[in-house]
């Protein structure tokens, strides 16, 4: 038995009046998504170069094109369901590109595919399953948004969401049912202009909406900075950083314009998910409401009527935002960016703010205590003090040096260390990293400190540093590049690891989740080492929300040394969640996060899990004698 | 007269005679005289009490225009007495008043102040502290011309008081009425209805050792007895067991009181960057590892609930 | 308003005091050096008044060639101009023979207010504003925390000032400009320096002058003849006993070394 299957109706003979009709759309069509488009393209355009950007490598960045957009690897990945309808969308839209071309060529007397053809007919089914899936898809996401409503899709509903939804689903419904008519029957010559009016009818719309990320995003994820919160070095005297439109860059300012609204950076933002004003969606559609009302060579602040001060204040730089963001947006540098531009220029006033500040400018650490505290510390733990010839440079910080629980990560990290033999030793005299300095956005302090650290490492020849804070790490490797050429450095979890197989495993049944560090796990991918360690100690179990979706436990960004947070704490809540494992032991990487989950702990009261890092974890089998 | 002048100040008693017990030092290592002086009535406390042996002579300055102390008015009175009594030596207690006038005052004479002495040695060389507290300097004085110096409090104890006769002097200054440029208001407290920790010279702290709510009594009764400001740790404000505008520490207030008594508290660093400018810090902590002992300047290892109520008592004893 | 802020370069809270080879004073070839506290308070008093009332706020601060570094910071921090006077033996110099220095300079800039702060982290004497007070023949006013203009205009211009008294007690005092006031630290939020403050700071002016240039004789009447470490007190003293004999021995100290009660 032959299957006769269906072709796709075309229509033939369109009349000079079709034609005009046509052509005066199309041109109307082309107009008015140029009017709009244009403009945007100005106004990014207009805006002031990235001084500090580098095309060159291209590898990573066809990669990352290839990989986040064409095979919409994080939209799934990251929002599985809604995520694989917009894929089938997007897909859809790129399947359709010669039948669309063709569509229009019809009508002009000039169709190439012929739909009796044999790669056409081919072609045809092939885009047909894609127009299937891609109505199925665009269903879905309109019940969701209209009727299910999430919340990170925000109060208001979006007409424009619904009319674009029509519109494609009407394009692939116009499609699809050209299969079963003739190509002679008035069906098909409406069909056809049905699907030219929707054609006609959303090409405009798309500069004029969020949709415009269909011809942005490819751009903005091809041309990100590279690298994950990369704050770029200012230029120059006059800049310190975001402060008016005039500061905007051509990066920032097609990020703006690349927003989906998808609200997928706040779902996962602490400060978003506990009652703060930050979010962090807003804060780039607040930048984009700036350059539609002012554009890019306005004077006015950027931090004002469109964006509030306190919001971008509450932001503790973990990167969830950035790391979400399907289309490409790099949330941390413009929050650093808007906070540069508060504090280089004194508008931020703030107590607590100026407070750690003023500790920096006259001090050498971040808490203001007299470094005779971190002398005795080391007297009193016996630390080696490093003299050039040692192999390692174990870097304190201002937690190992000053905290009670950080002395007591470096003494056991220490002891550890002993055991296997390593050559370590710690300097007379460390001052602040910058870390939180850097995130607030003061430069001037920064650069003071990147400076005299670089000098002072130089002059004790060090070469390779290993720290219990991840903090340090990324601010020691990354940010001080601006400054100079940092040595070597990692964090004790990557060391630990590399050793685990010499350090005693402990077997009981005592379950421990460990809790992944923002500096650690999105910034600077480790994940699997600090667990390798904990793993030493019993059985691992792992948090909902873990590994690159790890909840922030509040004290990044400077926010430590802040005063009181507004709404529920960012760290009970992330307590709340770890302890809810069921786990008996949690375990920290990041002297910070421990410092915050000890106090969120104190209120669980009794039976609360124990609280260690995993140096702790790993001192644990040592015996009684190795070491201090 | 070439002697040695004691400055006393009416209204601060005890420092005043501590001045005096420096004088008697001074003068045993010099073979000077002691004389006293300070702006008053003869009958007045500063010239009826006695501290050691009674001083024979005394000087009490009197004008309308000292009723209320201004440096003009101090400076030109206290200028004339040392033009007519033309001392060696002229000694004051080191108080916010002397610091005041007095630097005007040995200016007029062509001397400087050697201010918050804390020892003196054969010369006579004068000790005192330098570079907060790390350094200690010997200073002499050199040239004609009196030598003028200020005590610190509590470095030189005052003598228990002796029975006998002092024969008081009056001398009344010239001074007209715009001689005095300055015109100070009466004393008020620092009014603020909200506890302002910051300002409070004694504190009483409290943390998690007192377990639960209705145990801060205990610590509030220590409190009130010392005349002190009663604050606590973060813990205890997150739990509502105290006002949150009493919590100390990174993310509430920072103060720096003479005494800061720190009641179950173990130490960490939030809490420490707060208090760590107290000039005295006492710890009472189950723990003898806690870590607030290593701040602490003296401590107490043992049980809050049996130490408190003792020092309760102890410290209303001590006040009778 | 014309406010000259006197201030005064000092080795940083964070000091490692060693004792150099003439024993006379700490060794300074790897201090950190900052600007005196209390003098930084004076300089935030003043930048306060400038905003508030208008005029400009001139430091000045006397040593050798490093205390640029300090004038720059407070040019930084929104002084208007400087006046440095190099003098490589300060050290030598008794409190009046600095007075003197900083009067003579400040004199030929006749302010309307002179602050300073109320003492030096490192001599800790607290009288250098109140003898160039003396010497400039002004009224003055010592541990102050807050100015307040009562006349604005005019020459005869009068201030209120709060001044702090012993034991918690404060008390206000009326007098006329030009004066000189001391500066208590604490009574304002200090402002922190910025990226903008040290770019600007670079075109502002800074007037050298010698001490030679301001004809001012140098001997002194005070000598620091010699300086030592003092006793080692900073440790931990736990009291012994059960609880009433800890709290009788605590209450000794608190009466006799701590005299709090």
């Amino acid at each position: 038995m032959i299957l006769v299957l269906p072709t796709l109706a075309e229509p033939q003979h369109f009349s000079l009046f079709e034609k005009l009709l046509f052509a005066g759309l199309a041109v109307a069509s082309g107009y008015g998504f140029w009017r709009q488009f244009g403009k945007i393209l100005d106004k990014i355009l207009q805006s002031k170069k990235d001084p500090s950007f580098r095309l060159f490598p291209l590898g990573k960045r066809i990669w990352e094109f290839f990989w986040e957009v064409l095979c919409q690897a994080k939209v799934v990945r990251e929002r599985p369901l809604p995520g694989l309808a917009h894929a089938f969308v997007f897909w859809a839209f790129c399947a359709f590109a010669l039948v669309t071309l063709n569509h229009c060529a019809v009508v002009l007397g000039i169709g190439f595919l012929s739909p009796r053809g044999q790669f056409a007919r081919f072609y045809f089914y092939f885009v047909a399953a894609f127009a299937l899936s891609c109505a199925v898809g665009i269903l879905g996401l309109f019940v969701r948004r209209f009727f299910i409503r999430p919340k990170w899709l925000g109060e208001k509903l979006s007409y424009q969401s619904g009319a674009i939804a029509l519109l494609i689903f009407v394009l692939m419904a116009t499609y699809l049912a050209s299969f079963f008519v003739t190509d002679a029957s008035l069906t098909a010559r409406t069909l056809w202009w049905l699907h030219t009016l929707a054609l006609l009818g959303f090409l405009p719309l798309i500069p004029h909406s969020k949709h415009l990320h269909l011809v942005l995003s490819p751009a903005t994820v091809f041309l990100s900075r590279g690298g994950f919160a990369q704050i770029p070095p200012l230029s120059g005297d006059e800049d310190f950083g975001l402060v008016a439109g005039t500061d905007l860059t051509r990066l920032v300012s097609l990020q703006a314009y690349s927003c989906v609204e998808c609200g997928r950076c706040t779902e996962h933002c602490p400060a978003a998910n506990t009652g703060k004003l930050l979010n962090p969606k807003e804060i780039v559609l607040g930048l984009r409401g700036y350059l539609n009302d002012l554009g890019p060579a306005s004077e006015e602040p950027l931090l004002g009527k469109y964006n509030a001060q306190e919001a971008v204040f509450q932001c503790t730089t973990c990167g969830a935002c950035e790391f979400q963001c399907p289309v490409g947006i790099e949330h941390v540098p413009i929050l650093v960016g808007l906070r540069r531009g508060a504090v280089n220029t004194g508008v931020w006033e703030d107590q607590h703010g100026a407070k750690l500040f003023l500790a920096l400018e006259r001090g050498s650490n971040a808490l203001g205590l007299s470094p005779t505290e971190r002398d005795k510390f080391i007297e009193k733990q016996a630390l080696p003090l490093f003299d050039g010839t040692q192999e390692y440079c174990l870097w304190l910080g201002c937690m190992g040096g000053y905290d009670p629980k950080g002395r007591e990560i470096v003494a056991d990290f220490a002891r550890v260390m002993n055991y296997l033999g390593t050559s370590y030793g710690v300097l007379r005299k460390e001052k602040c990293t910058g870390d939180p300095v850097r995130r607030l956005g003061n430069d001037l302090l920064f650069q003071q400190l990147a400076e005299a650290n670089l000098e002072a490492l130089a002059q004790n020849k060090v070469k390779k540093i290993v720290s219990i804070c991840p903090h340090c790490v990324r601010t020691i490797q990354e940010d001080w590049k601006e400054y100079g050429t940092p040595p070597e450095v990692e964090h004790h979890s990557e060391f630990l690891a590399r050793y685990a197989d010499r350090l005693p495993k402990q077997i009981n049944d005592e379950n421990i989740v460990f809790h992944d560090p923002c500096y650690l796990g999105r910034y600077r991918n480790v994940y699997d080492q600090p667990r390798t360690v904990a793993a030493l100690a019993g059985n691992l179990v792992e948090a909902p929300r873990n590994r690159e979706r790890s909840f922030c436990c509040g004290a990044g960004g400077g926010l430590a040394f802040l005063g009181e947070e507004t709404g529920e704490r960012v760290s009970h809540n992330r307590a709340a969640e770890l302890v809810a494992t069921g786990a008996q032991t949690i375990a920290a990487a990041c002297p910070f996060c421990n410092t915050m989950f000890r106090d969120a702990l104190a209120a669980t009261g009794e039976g609360a899990p124990e609280l260690v890092d995993i140096a702790q974890l790993a001192a644990r089998g040592l015996p009684a004698s190795g070491g201090s | 007269m070439s002697g040695i002048l004691v400055v006393q100040e009416a209204g601060r008693k005890r420092i005043s005679f501590e001045a005096l017990a420096f004088g008697r030092r001074l003068a045993e290592l010099t073979g000077l005289a002691v004389e006293t002086a300070a702006v008053g009535d003869p009958n007045e406390t500063i010239f009826v009490e006695t501290s050691g042996p009674p001083i024979p002579t005394s000087h009490a300055v009197r004008h309308s225009l000292l009723e209320k102390y201004t440096s003009d008015g101090y400076v030109l009175a206290f200028e004339q007495l040392i033009r007519k009594l033309e001392p060696s030596y002229v000694v004051f207690p080191h108080t916010y008043q002397s610091r005041d006038y007095v630097p005007r005052l040995a200016t007029r004479f062509g001397q400087v102040l050697i201010s918050d002495i804390t020892g003196i040695e054969a010369g006579p060389i004068f000790i005192r502290q330098l570079v907060q507290g790390k350094l200690t300097g010997a200073y002499r004085h050199q040239g004609d011309g009196p030598c003028f110096l200020s005590i610190q409090a509590g470095a030189f104890p005052a003598d228990p008081p002796q029975a006998g006769k002092t024969i008081i002097l009056t001398f009344q200054p010239e001074i007209a009425p715009s001689d005095i440029r300055t015109r100070p208001s009466e004393p008020f407290r620092g009014g603020s209805q909200t506890v302002d920790l910051g300002s409070a010279q004694l504190i009483v702290s409290v943390g998690r050792g007192i377990k639960d709510a209705a145990n801060i009594p205990i610590v509030q009764e220590l409190a009130t007895a010392l005349g002190a400001e009663l604050a606590a740790s973060r813990p205890i404000c997150d739990n509502g067991w105290l006002p949150m505008e009493r919590q100390v520490g990174s993310s509430g207030q920072t103060v720096s009181p003479k005494l800061y008594l720190a009641i179950g508290i173990s130490g960490a660093i939030q809490h420490l960057v707060g208090m760590k400018g107290s000039q005295c810090v006492v710890a009472i902590n189950k723990d003898p590892d806690a870590p607030i002992f290593e701040v602490a300047d003296y401590g107490i290892a043992g049980d809050l609930f049996e130490v408190v109520p003792a020092l309760t008592a102890a410290v209303k004893a001590a006040k009778q | 308003m014309k406010i000259i802020v006197a201030i005064k370069q000092v080795p940083g809270p964070d000091a490692q005091v060693r004792i150099d080879a003439t024993g006379k004073w700490i060794e300074e070839s790897d201090l950190q050096f900052a600007l005196n506290e209390s003098d930084a308070y004076a300089l935030e008093e003043a930048l306060q008044l400038k905003e508030k009332h208008g005029g400009e706020v001139i430091v000045v601060s006397a040593g050798p060639e490093r205390v640029g570094t300090t004038i720059r910071e407070a040019l930084a921090k929104g002084a208007d101009r400087a006046i440095q006077i190099a003098c490589d033996d300060l050290g030598t110099r008794d409190a009046l023979g600095v007075s003197r220095l900083l009067a003579a300079a400040i004199k030929t800039e006749n302010p309307d207010l002179i602050l300073t702060g109320l003492q030096s982290e490192d001599l800790g004497l607290g009288q250098t504003g109140v003898i160039v007070a003396e010497l400039l023949g002004l009224p003055h006013a010592t541990l102050i925390l807050h100015v307040e203009v009562l006349d604005g205009a005019g020459t005869q211009a009068q201030i209120k000032v709060k001044r702090e008294l012993e034991e918690g007690w404060f008390q206000t005092i009326e007098l006329p400009t030009p004066a000189v006031l001391t500066i208590q630290s604490g009574g304002n939020k200090l402002r922190y320096a910025t990226l903008m403050g040290i770019k600007r700071a670079k075109t502002k002016e800074v007037r050298q002058l010698t001490a030679a240039e301001l004809g001012v004789d140098s001997a002194p009447v005070v000598l620091l003849e010699q300086v030592s470490m003092p006793q080692r007190k900073k440790s931990t003293q736990m009291l012994p006993g059960n609880a009433q004999e800890a709290a009788t021995a605590l209450v000794e100290k608190l009466k006799f070394e701590v005299r709090v009660l």
